[in-house]
């Protein structure tokens, strides 16, 4: 689940909680809860830098009053957070991830909860760990300084993990936690602030300073949520437009920390320049304090994170990648596709003007450039060249023209509106300012500002353009004020400049992940400016005559733009009014004459405004003539713009639609098969009889994956006796999978059976990855047999095993040894199982002088033709090949839970196997029973070394044969090494030799 | 900051006798639908829905288990994670009704401290057929604090409300409110009243 709200809400301004999760901390044994927030910080040159953010939170987080921050882990080039497999414990179905956190200083592990958001925040992680490129920069995470106080704060002392020196941490003023405290820093910062330019709401009417009163206003009554939530769709974008227009000192601040909107405003030199372009108003926050945290910390934060430059592997990156935005991409195509269905388009009047003001300061009102239309715009778009012409502001780029025009411009909006800031966006002298009506500023989202030098050496900012984009509505518009190349004879560098413009104006995407968009990437693109075209091949006087005459057309057949836009050189697709306007260029200023000075500049049109897009028509396009500050004549045009407008009910509909149609998708696409059967039950399981049942899997239409899963608190898929082959795979749609399922009982697990401890009983989980588990039931019943029946549990057994019942089965076999010898209250018990005697009788009678007996062998049907004689008793019926009963006596010793010489015995009779008289005082220490079967066996034995000439038995293969039977280790089979097996013989060996 | 299309992933557990409609009940959530051929659920399944709360986009993933109870053991593990619970009997099953305190101790035992739980009496447009008196559900309601809900997945009676109600008790449980003033009752409208749990 996504909290990144809930931590967003304590960052600071420039810090974004890229994505959250909620996972528990694993330390030893104790288990806690905490938020893990990817925090990005963006600095100058675009360069951005990661910090993994740890809250302790209130269960599930929604405000920033729920969570606390407990520890910050920097993603610095050591970080790693890789994926393990929980030590020691079990797979568990659907289970949670487990994650090992590691960097230089510390190592934690986290479980985060199995699903696709887990696996989106892994990945967003990886994508934000630094890489291990030696040529990029190591992080140095200043950023991460004002947290630490916090950090600190939070929590009662206990060694930080981040352990900076606490000298280090004075320097830096606490930034609270909590939504409120970060609210107050923000106001208290505005009240420090000189009253600056924007961010303010207007009135067209000239006011004694409303703008600081109402900004306060704004700030108080909050951000206008209530209007503009749309779903919630656009919140987020708006939540910027709004910072933009209400939150003066916020804005400003974040571009003081080079915050997220980085550098929208800065000019070519990226990060040359320390002060803020947009606003123009000296941020007192920054110079300061960027300098005092830089020159004091610097070193020692830069120590402390890369104390340890080691090189680490590249696992963080190989994080398993999921496709993850795709439902996003999806609703948004769908969206964009239907847009057509739940919007309709509403005309919004635009004022476009452009004004080169060579320079000066504002002397006359500009109620006659900007208010001179009846009706109010609802949007101005007013843009500036040579706004300043002194090299502080080329050099430097500060200049108070800005704030005395931003100002000028203000005060002469027009008076039936309200308007409100947008932006503000200046490249030395050319300068772009963006109003909005009041009312549609709950409208406007995205807005970006970029700038884009073409100047001296072909990137000052002397020449080139500036840029607002932004989305009204839902039609996205953008907003271009250049100033081309001079002289008459340099339009192919203004067509030069143009081209630059458009190809290195790039504005960034709210979603990170998308390419920046371009200018001619808008719906509506609306393009003013001094775009310095001339009149060519007429001398000055013959232009002005004509100019006089009102002979527009004849002059325009030697308008360079005319020409260089027919040619299709430049502004290809743009559309330009007639003009019915004298040229706005070159005056003597403060009057209406053509220039006298030296140069005597032929009469241009330099001055234009230019559109593309659809849905706009050209209401008035003309000059100013009674402005007489600059040399230049302001030049205004008025638009009549169809704008998408979103209906809210049609697009809370499709937006349904869409989600109805995803879901049904995505649950179409969670895996599903169909099992033939489900059920399965093997009746009679006889010891050592393989039954099987099979069963077929079809996959439905999409591909899976499939596994039989282990249960809960067990070690494998199903019961030892259980196979299902194959017991994973992979499957393609609408093919199919044969699964058998094998039941084998074994002396490992026929004893359980026959006890009743154990029953042919289970349920198998077929796991598909990302899709269902299904189950699947075993059922069944085990004839318990005599084989893996304990020697004492035979001889209280007079009846064959199967005629007994059950419980008496079961009894019996969980009897004890020790208590085996002294159950008076039974029935008289035999002195060795008859089983045995069966099989040995049946030898002694048949087989003495069997040639290779015990070395060859028997036959598997006569195997179950043996044990069902010597389970029903029908010993008579016993008709079988020597080496077959031969090799059943052998798989009963074998199959006996305690050997004949019982376990405990085991290490007496290796360390006396070199004594006959020890051996046989060990062999007398057995229980009754046990001292009674090795008896009989070794007179068995030596009854058939009597017929050695004929079966060419001797000692030695007995002894070898019987040894590894008769005497087993603790320890289990495997482990026997050589020198025990030798030993084994040794002790059989004195058996066979001696008289008993 | 890119536009997520769900603001919040919760995932929600059916769970109860077999034969009381837990399949059914999701089926008409999530397909609108209903199917009166009883096939007894023998697996864990899930299915997706997101739906809108408070202005957020929340998806749930809302899962299905086996009734019977030869699986319960294996079903318990399915508990962990689960941030809701809809706790379903038969209102004309006796069983199902007298086993909803052995569910509760499941719960109890298996699920997450705070899941949120919710009862459904299902099968209520079986009333001439009702042997649960409405009495005694809403007691055992009331007494484990579990806000409840009458449902019909055939005849679509309030399943669309369970499963809206569900999400945003488990979004209340955020303490926006003062600490003495959470026990407080609130009824959900419709007819149909049912207790906020106590948050902690």
């Amino acid at each position: 689940m996504d909290q990144s709200v809930a931590i967003q809400e304590t960052l600071v301004e420039g810090e974004y909680c890229v994505i959250a999760v909620q996972g528990v901390l694993c330390k030893g044994d104790s288990r806690q809860s905490r938020l893990l927030g990817l925090v990005r910080y963006r600095l100058e040159n675009d360069v951005q830098e990661h910090a993994l953010f740890l809250y302790t939170h209130r269960r599930m987080a929604i405000t920033g009053d729920d969570v606390a921050l407990d520890q910050i882990v920097p993603l610095s080039k050591d970080f790693m957070l890789e994926e393990v497999s929980p030590d020691g414990e079990l797979y568990i179905l659907g289970s949670d991830v487990t994650v090992q956190l590691t960097t230089a200083e510390l190592r934690l592990v986290f479980q985060l909860p199995f699903g696709s958001h887990t696996r989106t925040f892994l990945q967003e992680v990886a994508r934000a760990c630094p890489g291990f490129d030696p040529e990029t920069r190591d992080p140095e995470f200043l950023w991460l300084c004002r947290h630490r106080c916090a950090e600190s704060e939070a929590e009662s002392p206990k060694p930080r993990e981040w352990n900076s020196d606490p000298g280090t941490r004075s320097g830096f003023a606490p930034i609270g936690g909590g939504r409120y405290q970060s609210w107050n820093a923000r106001r208290g910062l505005e009240d420090v602030l000189p009253r600056g330019p924007g961010y303010i709401l207007l009135w067209g009417g000239a006011t004694k300073e409303p703008e600081f009163l109402l900004a306060e206003e704004v700030h108080e009554g909050g951000p206008v949520r209530g209007p503009r939530a749309r779903g919630g769709r656009r919140d987020e974008a708006l939540e910027e437009a709004d910072w933009e227009m209400s939150a003066g000192g916020g804005s400003r601040e974040r571009d003081c920390a080079g915050g997220y909107n980085v550098d929208s405003s800065r000019p070519n030199g990226r990060g040359l320049l320390p002060l803020d372009q947009s606003s123009g108003a000296r941020c007192p926050d920054k110079p300061e304090n960027s300098l005092t945290r830089q020159n004091r910390s610097k070193a020692e934060i830069t120590d402390m994170v890369r104390s340890s430059t080691i090189t680490v592997s590249d696992k963080a990156h190989i994080l398993s990648m999921q496709k993850f935005g795709l439902r996003d991409t999806m609703v948004r195509s769908h969206l964009l596709q239907k847009e057509g269905e739940y919007t309709y388009i509403q005309n919004f009047r635009f004022f476009v003007g452009t004004y080169n003001v060579n320079g000066q300061s504002p002397k006359e009102c500009l109620r006659p450039w900007l208010s001179s239309d009846t009706k109010a715009p609802d949007v101005y778009c007013v843009g500036f060249q040579e706004l300043d012409l002194s090299k502080e502001a080329f050099f430097f780029h500060d200049t108070p023209k800005e704030e005395e025009w931003f100002k000028a411009v203000s005060e002469s909006l027009h008076p039936d509106a309200k308007y409100a800031k947008v932006k503000l966006i200046r490249l030395v002298g050319i300068m772009l300012l963006l109003y909005v009506k009041q009312e549609h500023a709950a409208y406007i989202s995205e807005v970006e500002a970029e700038t884009v030098g073409t100047g001296i050496m072909g990137r000052m900012g002397n020449k080139g353009g500036v840029a607002i984009r932004f989305q009204l509505h839902n039609t996205s518009i953008c907003v271009v004020n250049s100033h081309l190349a001079a002289h008459t004879e340099e339009y192919e560098r203004r067509n030069q400049d143009y081209r630059d413009i458009c190809s290195r104006m790039q504005f960034s995407q709210v979603d990170p992940s998308l390419p920046p968009l371009t200018i001619s990437k808008h719906d509506v693109i609306l393009w003013l400016g001094d775009l310095n075209y001339r009149i060519e091949e007429l001398d000055v006087e013959k232009v002005k005559k004509l100019v006089e005459e009102k002979a527009f057309h004849t002059l325009y057949a030697h308008d360079q733009l005319k020409i260089q836009v027919a040619a299709k050189t430049v502004f290809e697709g743009f559309t330009e009014g007639e003009i019915t306007f004298q040229p706005t260029y070159k005056y003597d200023t403060g009057s209406d004459n053509w220039d006298t000075s030296e140069k005597c500049r032929a009469p241009a049109w330099c001055d234009r405004v230019l559109w593309r897009g659809k849905n706009i028509s050209q209401l008035s396009y003309q000059s100013h003539m009674s402005l007489k500050t600059s040399d230049h004549k302001p030049v205004s045009s008025v638009f009549e713009i169809g704008v998408r407008v979103v209906n809210e009910e049609l697009y809370r509909k499709t937006l349904e639609e869409i989600v109805r149609s995803l879901d049904k998708m995505e649950n179409a696409n969670i895996p599903s098969v169909t099992l033939s059967k489900r059920e399965f039950c093997f009746e009679n399981v006889k010891y050592m009889q393989l039954q099987t049942a099979t069963f077929t899997i079809h996959n439905g239409q999409v591909p899976c994956e499939f596994e039989f899963i282990n249960k809960p608190d067990e070690e494998t898929y199903c019961k030892q006796w259980l196979t299902a082959k194959p017991s994973r795979g992979f499957l393609l749609p609408d093919s199919h999978v044969e699964i058998e399922l094998e039941l084998f009982v074994n002396k490992a697990t026929a004893t359980k059976l026959n006890s009743g401890k154990d029953t042919i009983e289970d349920i198998l989980v077929l796991h598909l990855h990302r899709g269902k588990d299904y189950f699947l039931s075993v059922t069944g019943n085990y004839l318990p047999s005599c084989f893996g029946s304990p020697i004492h549990t035979l001889c209280y057994m007079r009846e064959p095993i199967l005629d007994l019942p059950l419980k008496i089965v079961n009894e019996l076999t969980l009897m004890t040894v020790q208590t085996a010898d002294d159950r008076s209250q039974l029935e008289k018990p035999m002195e060795i199982p008859k089983e045995l005697w069966m099989m040995v009788d049946y030898l002694y009678r048949n087989a003495v002088q069997q040639e290779d007996l015990f070395q060859q062998p028997g036959l598997r049907p006569e195997f179950e033709h043996i044990r069902d004689c010597l389970d029903t008793g029908m010993i008579d019926h016993l008709c079988a090949n020597n080496h077959s009963v031969a090799e059943a006596l052998l798989l009963f010793l074998e199959s006996l839970p305690e050997p004949v010489i019982c376990y405990s015995a085991y290490h007496s009779c290796l360390e006396c196997s070199g004594s006959h008289t020890a051996s046989k005082q060990v062999i007398s220490t057995l229980p009754t029973f046990h001292k009674n079967v090795f008896s009989y066996l070794m007179a068995f034995l030596q009854e058939l070394l009597k017929n050695s000439a004929k079966n060419h038995l001797d000692e030695n293969i007995l002894a070898s044969i019987f040894g590894s039977l008769l005497l087993r280790s603790p320890a289990g089979h495997r482990k026997l090494d050589m020198a025990e097996k030798k030993k084994a013989q040794e002790f059989i060996h004195h058996f066979l030799c001696n008289p008993l | 900051m890119a536009k997520k299309t769900y603001d919040l992933l919760f995932k929600l557990l059916l769970i109860g006798d077999s034969g009381v409609g837990k399949t059914c009940v999701l089926f008409r959530f999530s397909d609108d639908a209903f199917n009166t051929t009883f096939i007894s659920t023998i697996e864990i399944d899930f299915k997706i829905k997101t739906v809108e709360l408070q202005g957020k986009k929340i998806k749930l993933q809302i899962w299905d288990t086996a009734g019977q109870e030869r699986f319960h053991t294996i079903t318990t593990s399915y508990y962990r994670g689960a941030m809701g619970i809809m706790l379903v009997y038969d209102i004309t099953n006796g069983k199902s009704f007298e086993n909803i305190s052995k569910w509760l101790r499941n719960i109890d035992q298996h699920a997450n401290e705070d899941v949120e739980r919710m009862l459904l009496r299902n099968k209520c447009d079986m009333d001439h057929k009702r042997v649960v008196p409405k009495g005694k559900g809403e007691q055992i309601a009331r007494e484990h604090r579990i806000r409840f809900f009458e449902t019909s997945a055939k005849a679509n009676i309030n399943i669309e409300k369970a499963f809206l109600t569900l999400p945003e008790d488990i979004l209340r449980k955020t303490p926006v409110k003062e600490p003495n003033s959470e026990n407080v009752d609130i009824s959900s409208g419709g007819g149909v009243t049912g207790w906020k749990s106590k948050c902690c």
